[in-house]
């Protein structure tokens, strides 16, 4: 029990931690842009909605991780305030979208008696998933950067590849957790490799590449490498072969080269990558505009709430970090990619920590998600990678990808409740 | 569940592959924030530089009176220059952000740079710029140009005690406003052939005409060959190696003294017996002649011959009355008389008094320039006694002001484009010097003609009202 209360005083220490940093930079704003000085409590609405959420997750079982939320706190709430400064109608939306995400954790929280039952979910989710991805396909509209969005009858619209993520991860945990054993023990030798017999992995594999195509036919770059790396690696953590992953990198590698010569998009998104002076007012703008942003900032930044958004395309959705990076500097950039290892760490941590194989698939799922978009769109702005459109977890401005990473952090809390001995908290 | 020891290894397998590209993240941050980072910033089309000082509100350009010479309004959503004072500060202010002062005081106009306080944003609200205030006085400007309508020419007026530029005209003058109504406007500007945008004041070589024996007879005293007494004969010409020098006049026998007063170019010239060239060269430097202006506007270089080649004696003596090869700035002419005036001290003058912050605190303020000694004390007292006697018994009458000891002298420098240029330059009061007064007016005759008179008005206002 005392480990428990331990646990608990930590997290809240550390939420309070959070609050007082997103307190000071709401103040910092609030001065920066001339505004009463009261508005500060905007930002610590999105850490104190986060709080109000532990407390609550406590009230159903108190036997849950006690890292992730501080760190998701300080993100939300330096997004949340970075957006602020770029556009204020968007940061109220954004501020609605925290409080009910985090809303949204406890309910799924408290929904889900167990996580493992959601392996019975396994083929509903791949339905579902593909078949919002079908329909965005047939309806979808491109707005922005961040790939499509799907309109609901003129009542919301929201982007579909947020929710599949989540939806994609069930089922590949559901899928390989059930043939665990089948997948890693009848095997056949092919070609010198040990593969799993067709009918095994058929489903498996027809899924994934249903969901690539339809995601590289909608432009999709982002989501496409996503879901490619999410397949990887759980076929890796379900078998512990190597093979599987060499094989399935050659095909990457096969497949950017032909999307390459196949697609104009693709190929346009890697000339900017290898050259972005190529057009510096035209296709490379974006890329350009991120260095520029990068080495605005230095090394201790040009100081927060200094705005400065204006000449950034798509800064408040996918190219929200390059503004924290402007404003705070390599510390603050170094700071925030720190955050999101060790958010990502303790997500993986859930996962090896789990004694269910369910739980310690999705578990894991999720955490390679949120690794591989942050890795993404971070390593597209600082020209390790080709810049593609995917938002920031918990930074970038969205509705959809708020409330999603937040139904994920839930899905995260209740695997480390339900299969982790003492609630993983230490 | 089976082989959990085996799994968790594999997840956390997977788990080192987003944790090497977290700490690649890293690098390649620390890479386009600090080491491409200058490169970044300097890059054409990186517009940020340029958005953030457009932002920033130009500081105003004033006289030493506080009145405005260069203004600044907001005109959509930029800040626009003004010129309410149009063509008599105009050589100052220029007419747009690549001329004048607006060029070369950008940085403290703008404080940035060294002038930058990285604190102003936060504390003061938006960002505004230093305002500069100049050393010379508006009223002055006016009148000088006044004087000077309708003439080509420049006039410079120094402070002789502190060696601040307080007038500094040169004509014709334009007024920016209308030089930027339209393309035609310009076009006009650019392509008038008496050259309004050339600042005659700094940028303005001349041959010095008979100013320069001021600085024959300061060398010929300083050097101890000659003395005030010594006496020459002036037969109307002087012969050296087959060139003839001529005076207007013949003066007989003439002391130095005299010759100074009457202008005697045969005397002047025969002086090339008691020095060297090289002497002549080390004082025209000593002088300062040579030097450019040290303040922030553009300025040209004097010029001596070369005295290297066989005629060198014949350039020797044209070089003595100013004639020949030697070519000069008026506000060389007006720092070399205040040398003579300030006892023999070099002094540059300055055109900024000082450069205050938003708030009206001094961030820098003229510093009392280094002085070099150029002649003795005794040789400056002489030539400035020789001078005195130019205005009240010589050439240089036209200066004289009641009450006051005007110390002057006349010049009419030959040159290919017409009459003579008029030329005077003057110190007042003898004893104790407030005011350097140099004028040059082109083609416009002898020097008590035209820069005569103008001398004596300038005079006359800034002794009277300061």
């Amino acid at each position: 029990m005392t480990a428990i209360h331990d646990g608990r005083r930590t997290e809240l220490l550390l939420l309070l931690f959070a609050a007082l940093i997103v307190g000071i930079g709401g103040v910092l704003v609030c001065l920066g842009m001339g505004r009463p000085i009261l508005q500060a409590t905007r930002g610590l609405a999105v850490v104190g909605a986060i709080i109000a959420g532990a407390m609550m997750l406590d009230l159903a079982d108190p036997r849950r991780d006690r890292w992730l939320l501080p760190i998701v706190a300080v993100l939300a709430g330096l997004g949340f305030l970075l957006l602020w400064q770029l556009n204020t109608s968007e940061a109220s939306r954004q501020l609605v979208w925290m409080i009910t995400g985090s809303g949204m954790m406890v309910a799924v929280y408290y929904l889900i008696e167990d996580v493992r039952d959601l392996s019975r979910l396994k083929y509903t989710s791949g339905v579902l998933g593909l078949l919002l991805v079908g329909v965005t396909l047939a309806f979808g509209v491109e707005k922005g950067g961040s790939g499509r969005w799907l309109d609901v009858g003129g009542l919301f619209t929201f982007q579909p590849v947020e929710v599949v993520k989540i939806l994609m991860c069930i089922f590949l945990a559901g899928y390989i957790a059930a043939r665990w054993d089948l997948l890693r023990e009848d095997t056949r030798g092919v070609a010198g490799f040990q593969m799993p017999r067709l009918r095994h992995i058929a489903p498996l594999v027809l899924m994934v590449v249903f969901a690539l195509a339809i995601f590289v036919g909608q432009r999709d770059l982002g989501a496409a490498v996503l879901f490619f790396g999410l397949f990887v690696a759980m076929t890796y953590m379900a078998t512990g072969r190597k093979a599987y992953s060499l094989i399935a990198l050659v095909l990457f590698a096969g497949g950017s080269v032909a999307a390459y010569y196949a697609f104009p998009h693709v190929a346009t998104r890697v000339d900017m990558w290898l050259n972005p002076w190529l057009e510096p007012t035209g296709r490379s703008y974006q890329i350009l505009q991120a260095l520029f942003a990068l080495a605005e900032g230095g090394l201790l930044g040009a100081g927060f709430a200094t705005g400065g958004g204006a000449t950034i395309p798509a800064a408040t959705t996918d190219l929200i970090f390059v503004v924290a990076a402007q404003q705070m500097g390599l510390a603050g950039a170094v700071a925030i990619v720190l955050l999101f290892a060790l958010a990502a760490h303790r997500s993986f941590a859930i996962a090896w920590q789990s004694t269910d194989s369910f739980g310690a698939l999705l578990a894991a799922g999720l955490a390679v998600v949120f690794s591989l978009q942050t890795l993404v769109i971070i390593g597209g702005v600082t020209k390790l990678i080709p810049l593609t459109g995917i938002t920031l977890p918990f930074m970038s401005y969205g509705g959809t990808s708020v409330i999603v990473n937040f139904i994920a952090l839930a899905l995260l809390m209740a695997v480390s409740r339900d299969c982790v001995p003492g609630g993983s908290e230490r | 569940m089976r082989s959990t020891r085996e799994t968790r290894r594999n997840i956390q397998r997977v788990a080192m592959i987003p944790a090497i590209g977290f700490a690649l993240l890293c690098v390649f941050l620390a890479y386009w924030q600090v080491v491409a980072a200058p490169d970044l910033r300097a890059s054409p089309h990186n517009t940020r530089a340029r958005d953030r000082i457009n932002k920033i509100e130009p500081g105003e350009v004033l006289d030493r009176r506080g009145n405005t010479l260069l203004g600044v309004v907001r005109e959509n959503d930029e800040w626009k220059r003004t010129y309410p004072e149009g063509e008599f500060v105009c050589h100052i202010t220029g007419y747009n952000e690549n001329s004048g002062v607006q060029r070369t005081l950008r940085e403290a106009l703008l404080g940035i740079g060294e002038y930058e306080s990285p604190w102003a944003e936060f504390v003061e609200g938006p960002l505004e710029g230093n305002d500069v205030t100049l050393t010379v006085d508006l009223d002055a400007q006016k009148l000088a140009t006044r004087l000077l309508r309708g003439q080509r020419g420049a006039v410079v007026a120094l402070d002789a005690q502190s060696g601040a530029i307080l007038t500094m005209v040169s004509a014709p003058a334009y007024d920016p406003a209308r030089v930027l109504a339209s393309q035609w406007d310009y076009q006009m500007f650019q392509q008038d052939p008496n050259k309004p945008e050339i600042n005659r004041a700094l940028q303005g070589v001349y041959p010095p005409g008979s100013v320069i024996k001021v600085l024959s007879a300061a060398a010929v005293l300083d050097l101890d060959r000659v003395r005030r007494d010594t006496e020459f004969e002036c037969t109307g010409e002087h012969t050296i190696d087959g060139s003839t020098i001529t005076c207007p006049r013949t003066h007989g026998t003439v002391t130095l003294d005299r010759a100074l007063q009457v202008s005697c170019n045969t005397t002047f010239a025969q002086l090339g017996s008691f020095l060297t060239a090289d002497e002549f060269v080390d004082y025209f430097g000593r002088l300062h002649l040579q030097q450019r202006a040290q303040v922030p506007l553009p300025s040209s270089q004097g010029s001596v011959a070369d005295f290297s080649d066989d005629r060198a004696d014949v350039l020797l003596a044209e070089s003595l009355i100013g004639q020949g090869e030697t070519l000069v700035t008026p506000f060389a002419i007006a720092r070399m008389t205040l040398a003579i005036a300030t006892g023999g001290m070099a002094v540059d003058p300055h055109l900024v008094d000082r450069v205050s912050s938003p708030s009206g605190a001094t961030v820098r303020a003229s510093r009392t320039r280094e002085k070099d000694r150029a002649i003795s004390a005794e040789t400056a007292r002489a030539v400035a006694g020789m001078m005195v006697n130019v205005v009240e018994e010589g050439t240089g009458g036209v200066a004289g002001i009641r009450g006051i000891e005007v110390a002057g002298k006349t010049g009419s420098a030959q040159n290919p484009h017409g009459r003579a240029h008029s030329w005077f330059t003057a110190f007042a009061p003898a004893d104790n010097p407030r005011v350097v007064v140099s004028v040059v007016v082109e083609n416009a005759g002898a020097g008590s003609e035209a820069a005569g008179p103008i001398v004596r008005e300038m005079m006359a206002y800034l002794l009277g009202t300061r």
